[in-house]
């Protein structure tokens, strides 16, 4: 069972999803964007601009859940230096960014036709932004500290402490009067978006997230790479 | 129907965008993620290459990554 988890397994294992997945996303894609852009009804009240939610509401979620995985990932971490779980954090935290900055930059482009303007210093919006500097912190500690463990030290306390505004941008909306919309699709609860718009959002969560599976096998390979690369010149 | 799926009502242009910007967006990502990977691989297979023939034999033997990434190497070359 262990042994499933060695490096050498993991990477053989990697190799095979990254080319599955590389098999079936177009084809997705394609199934996604058309029920985003076509086949989906428009809104009663927004019209036409609600399609932006099919790529902001997948990225916000994508971003919110990235740094969640990267603090719990840390916390675990601290605790019991396992470095697969550094390494595994490394590679979430670019494609976390990626996503929340595509979050605040298509909100902020619906702003313009929902609200009025483009930015605002809404409480949600601020607490996005919020998030993406925690993420930049946690890159650049890892750039720029050359010490290893000291790196995984400092990252990890970012992390940790970042955790803190998950929720405060989960509940932003309804602990403060803002621009931002309360969520309409619930977990626990009653959902206020129809299914034939629900669907194609799932759909395009879906999408996003094997984008990510994809973008996170190619970057952990990389990490495995540069460690081996690593122990070589030690012979 | 294409005039109406281009212009969507005037938001068009808030649409469109949000759509080219996340996917241009995530599309250089992915180049430049894989263009990382490769250039790894092929450094790492180039180090592999550089030891000499006892260190290489150790290498391959005991490392099932260097000796898959030298392969994968060598066919392309």
């Amino acid at each position: 069972m262990f042994n499933f988890f060695h490096n050498s397994n993991i990477f053989i294992w990697i190799e095979k999803l990254i080319n599955f997945i590389n098999s079936i996303f177009f084809v997705l894609l394609l199934v996604a964007l058309s029920f985003a852009l076509i086949f989906s009804p428009p809104d009663y009240l927004q019209g036409e601009s609600v399609r932006i939610m099919y790529v902001h509401v997948p990225a916000a979620w994508i971003g919110l859940a990235s740094f969640t995985a990267i603090a719990f990932l840390s916390i675990i971490n601290f605790i019991f230096k396992i470095k697969n779980l550094t390494l595994i954090a490394k590679s979430i935290a670019p494609i976390g960014l990626l996503f929340t900055c595509i979050a605040i930059v298509t909100g902020s482009i619906w702003g313009q036709p929902t609200w009025g303007t483009f930015w605002a210093w809404d409480a949600r919006i601020t607490s996005m932004v919020i998030l993406a500097i925690f993420y930049l912190l946690f890159i650049f500690t890892h750039k720029y500290l050359s010490e290893e463990s000291k790196a995984n030290n400092v990252s990890s306390l970012i992390a940790i402490v970042g955790l803190i505004n998950i929720p405060i941008v989960k509940y932003s909306v309804e602990w403060w009067a803002t621009l931002h919309q309360p969520a309409s699709i619930k977990i626990s609860g009653t959902s206020s978006i129809h299914s034939s718009m629900l669907m194609p959002l799932l759909l395009m969560f879906f999408v996003f997230i094997l984008y990510c599976a994809l973008i996170f096998l190619m970057k952990y390979k990389t990490e495995i790479i540069r460690i081996k690369k690593k122990n070589l010149k030690r012979i | 129907m294409i005039n109406n799926l281009i212009l969507m009502d005037g938001y068009g242009i808030f649409v469109w965008s949000s759509f080219v910007i996340t996917f241009s967006v995530c599309g250089i990502f992915y180049y430049k993620t894989r263009k990382t990977l490769k250039k790894y691989e092929k450094e790492f297979a180039k180090e592999i290459e550089n030891l000499s023939a006892e260190q290489k034999k150790i290498v391959l033997e005991n490392s099932k990554i260097a000796s898959k990434i030298l392969s994968a190497y060598n066919k392309t070359i």
